[in-house]
């Protein structure tokens, strides 16, 4: 993946732009070396950079004064929240401004009586089902970086988990934001009330990567606690078994709380991590049924009898204990694949479920191809696959090798329908896939809409889109990156 | 009015280029059952019918997915999706008698999705909006799209499928569009607690709402709390026995054919022949009695909790909004004569900031304002 080029004008006016951040929030400038070396990158850990500066605003009003001086300067943003991103979405640029969210991070409001919670962007994702648990309720999108990652990056990702079948991603929890626009000045987009009052502008905000404005405020859906859950565990004998079995599962109108698959790597990779009682097969299914009793006594019965039918032996997580023992080993997938190997790359395609098979077996070949060591788990119920390349950066080639892996295994998620990310966003990681997605005109679309909210190309510059292109009178013109990307902009 | 029938993608591209061509704006019309909803398009141009964009392309029951061109009647889709115990989630509404009795066509999937109509169910289950998954369509610049994806988990570029609902074909002309659909419970009941005061109903209404029932209807109108529970037989029986338990205090009666009165209430069907404005009020369901109060109109209902009340106001009346404000909510003028949508605006009149980005997004699908323009505002 080739990095932006910096531009050496906006480097060599450092200390003046240190100066002015340093005057908006005096307590809240990293600028040192060793104090930036903290603000690397993201959990995309291939790709490391340091900022020109790192800012932590306090406040929204802070915001504002960063991005009206950015703005005034042509210095790029690129906004941060944990950096738990696993497409580089927080990857900073050596001639950019970091601005991070973190030291935001007030839950100001929980109102149980219209079942929202209004949060900085910097709370984290747990957080806010820790607020409200004593009453009875919970924030439904659980990615599973969930005690870390933030809120923001949440919005900017429109991030997933386990549960977005049934209860959907961010974007489908998220009733409002309060932005900061590149100008400075914010915009308040939905709130308490249903509807959007006007174009829905809080739709294209979620999952918007940064490139749009910052978020200073969200307002969060929450969820009343189902009353009863119950999981089951299906060992299938191959992996086309299992794809049947999802299939059916949803054909016969159920719709689980959560439902993983895990091929037989990931699950040997597992065991030998965790021991959390898997049974050795080809595929295994953990499935969650939540809501009131007798729904969940209804759904786990049929559901255990299509998963038999499909071949499955089946058995039931007998307490609390074992429930939480078999989805802790499923969210340790990631670690227990890391003792395999130094290196890792997770990647996010969606496929159409009836995909699975093919796309399985299409993905072994490609890893004896590249002689690389890989593992999967998916999100079975909405079709979401991470498989887990493993490598070791150390070896020469072995990055480069892992990469067109990844990028193999995400064409061929095109290729039978589906999409390049699911959950983890575009990113640098993905930028260079998005033509096998999207032709020009799609993109060009696309790139209309973000100079509609930044026509100076302030925010996440290098991100998303395969070219850096400048905002051009109704986008017919593309400029090609050049050494200034944004040559007609007054600068110092 | 010169009318251009449109029954491909690659005819409203040359419809597009055409309108560019002589800079003369379109007006896009389906079914034709939302025409009196929104400000009226000024145009002296073209009429551009994609009723002729029509029909199921895919649909995969077990992936729950649903691809459609925009003209398809919305009838037809629920009924291909009812054969396999499916439905759309947002439960689109029939506003035909609301808005334009006379009116004998068919609302289409792309009416609803650019109208953003959702009946009661969307209470549990969402707006349009949470449904759309990808759509293809033409914008202003003569070029063919696609948006967002085809299955239900995607964060590949913008997504744009939000934007298009509720944006009443300002942005774009649809070509096609993917949903994704969900499992209809066999059953479903509906239970009434009456004689409420709008403080007791509403509060009762969020009780249920804040329950795991996940409720699929929950009204108040007059004095009466409407909730709609479904599921499996025995399941369904224990939901109401919940209920029952939940609201111990008062009297629950059980209404047959429940489904019809919920129908009624998304269709907006009790304002049907009044001579009297219909404003749909958003607020914060808690908010909803005392917005309600306020108003003190002559006929009004409540729907999600009270996250929506439908308000009849005398014709040109123009005190709703101000009161949706007052009470955190925002409101739609969904019914009225032509020169009062005109003057009162139909959707939330925005401030400047708000009024830059939406131009600015405008421009960027449709720079010169050829798709229905003033439908929204001056110029959108």
């Amino acid at each position: 993946m080739k990095l932006p080029e910096p531009d050496a004008e906006i480097i060599a006016h450092a200390d003046d732009i240190v100066a002015a951040l340093r005057a908006i929030v005096p307590d809240g400038v990293v600028a040192d070396p060793a104090g930036l070396a903290a603000f690397d990158g993201d959990a995309l850990t291939a790709y490391r950079q340091k900022p020109l500066a790192t800012v932590l605003p306090r406040d929204a009003d802070q915001v504002s004064a960063v991005l009206a001086y950015a703005s005034e300067h042509g210095v790029p943003i690129v906004p941060r929240g944990a950096g738990t991103s696993l497409s580089g979405g927080a990857l900073p640029r050596a001639d950019g401004i970091l601005l991070s969210l973190t030291r935001m991070s007030r839950i100001k409001e929980i109102d149980l009586a219209n079942r929202c919670v209004v949060a900085e962007p910097g709370a984290t994702n747990l957080s806010i089902t820790r607020a409200v648990d004593a009453h009875g309720f919970y924030y439904a999108p659980d990615p599973s970086s969930q005690i870390a990652c933030t809120i923001g990056g949440n919005v900017a990702e429109n991030s997933g988990g386990l549960h977005c079948l049934k209860y959907g991603l961010t974007t489908n929890n998220l009733l409002g934001v309060e932005m900061a626009l590149a100008s400075g000045a914010r915009m308040r987009l939905g709130g308490k009330a249903p509807g959007a009052a006007g174009l829905d502008l809080l739709g294209i905000v979620a999952g918007s990567e940064g490139l749009l404005g910052i978020v200073v405020e969200a307002t969060l859906r929450i969820l009343p606690k189902a009353p009863a859950t119950r999981t089951l565990l299906a060992a299938f004998p191959s992996v086309p078994a299992a794809g049947q079995g999802v299939a059916d599962i949803i054909a016969a109108g159920i719709v689980p709380a959560a439902m993983e698959f895990m091929d037989r790597r990931c699950v040997e990779a597992v065991e030998a991590h965790s021991r959390p009682g898997y049974p050795a097969a080809e595929g295994v299914l953990i499935i969650d049924a939540d809501g009131v009793q007798a729904d969940v006594d209804h759904d786990i019965a049929r559901i255990g009898a299509i998963a038999r039918k499909n071949g499955a032996e089946v058995r039931e997580a007998s307490d609390e204990a074992e429930r939480a023992r078999l989805w802790a080993g499923r969210k340790a997938a990631f670690p227990a694949m890391g003792r395999l190997a130094p290196d890792m790359l997770c990647m996010d395609g969606t496929i159409p479920r009836r995909a699975l098979p093919q796309v399985l077996a299409r993905m072994s070949e490609m890893a004896k191809d590249y002689r690389l060591g890989f593992c999967n788990v998916f999100h079975a119920g909405d079709g979401n696959l991470h498989p887990l390349i493993i490598f070791d950066v150390m070896k020469p080639g072995e990055l480069e090798r892992a990469e067109a892996f990844g990028a193999d295994i995400l064409k061929l998620c095109v290729e039978v329908g589906g999409v390049l990310t699911g959950e983890h966003g575009v990113g640098i990681e993905k930028r260079d896939l998005m033509p096998a997605m999207f032709s020009a005109a799609d993109l060009e679309q696309q790139h209309r809409l973000k100079c509609a909210f930044d026509s100076g190309g302030l925010f996440n510059p290098g991100k998303v889109f395969p070219t850096l292109s400048a905002c051009v009178e109704q986008g017919h013109m593309h400029v090609k990156d050049g050494r200034m990307p944004f040559a007609n902009l007054p600068r110092f | 009015m010169p009318t251009h029938i449109a029954s491909s993608e690659t005819d409203v591209i040359e419809a597009v280029h055409t309108a560019r061509e002589w800079q003369s704006p379109l007006e896009i019309v389906a079914g034709g059952t939302k025409r009196n909803y929104g400000r009226s398009v000024v145009t002296m141009g073209t009429v551009l019918d994609v009723s002729g964009l029509r029909g199921i392309i895919a649909y995969e029951p077990e992936e729950l997915i649903l691809t459609a061109a925009p003209g398809t009647p919305v009838a037809e889709i629920e009924a291909v999706l009812a054969e396999k115990g499916q439905r759309l989630g947002f439960d689109p509404p029939d506003w035909r008698g609301l808005l334009d009795p006379e009116h004998d066509g068919f609302g289409t999937i792309g009416g609803a999705i650019s109208a953003d109509a959702g009946g009661p169910a969307r209470v549990r289950y969402g707006a349009a909006r949470d449904h759309l998954l990808g759509i293809r369509g033409v914008n202003g610049f003569g070029e063919a799209f696609r948006a967002g994806g085809k299955v239900v988990k995607n964060v590949t570029g913008f997504d744009i499928p939000k934007l298009a609902c509720g944006a009443m074909g300002t942005l774009c002309v649809l070509t096609e569009v993917t949903l994704r659909v969900f499992p209809k419970p066999p059953l479903s009941a509906t239970l009434a607690v009456r004689g409420l005061s709008p403080e007791d109903g509403f509060a009762l209404l969020r009780r249920v709402w804040s329950s795991p029932l996940e409720a699929t209807g929950l009204v108040f109108s007059k004095d009466t709390a409407l909730m709609r529970l479904e599921g499996e037989k025995e399941p369904l029986a224990e939901k109401c026995a919940m209920l029952r338990t939940l609201l111990g205090e008062h009297a629950i009666g059980e209404i047959p054919e429940g489904d019809v009165a919920f129908k009624a209430v998304g269709d907006g069907g009790i304002f049907d022949d009044m001579p009297l404005d219909v404003w749909r009020v958003f607020l914060p369901p808690a908010s909803a009695a005392a917005a309600a109060a306020e108003l003190d109109s002559p006929l009004w209902l409540g729907d999600w909790a009270g996250g929506l009340l439908w308000v009849a106001a005398l014709p040109g009346s123009d005190t709703v909004r101000a009161a949706a404000h007052k009470h955190g909510g925002h409101a739609i003028l969904t019914r009225a004569q032509e020169e009062t949508r005109e003057r009162l605006d139909v959707f939330e009149p925005q401030d400047a900031v708000r009024a830059a980005v939406t131009g600015a997004v405008k421009a960027a699908f449709d720079p010169l304002h050829l798709f229905n323009p003033g439908r929204m505002w001056d110029g959108v």
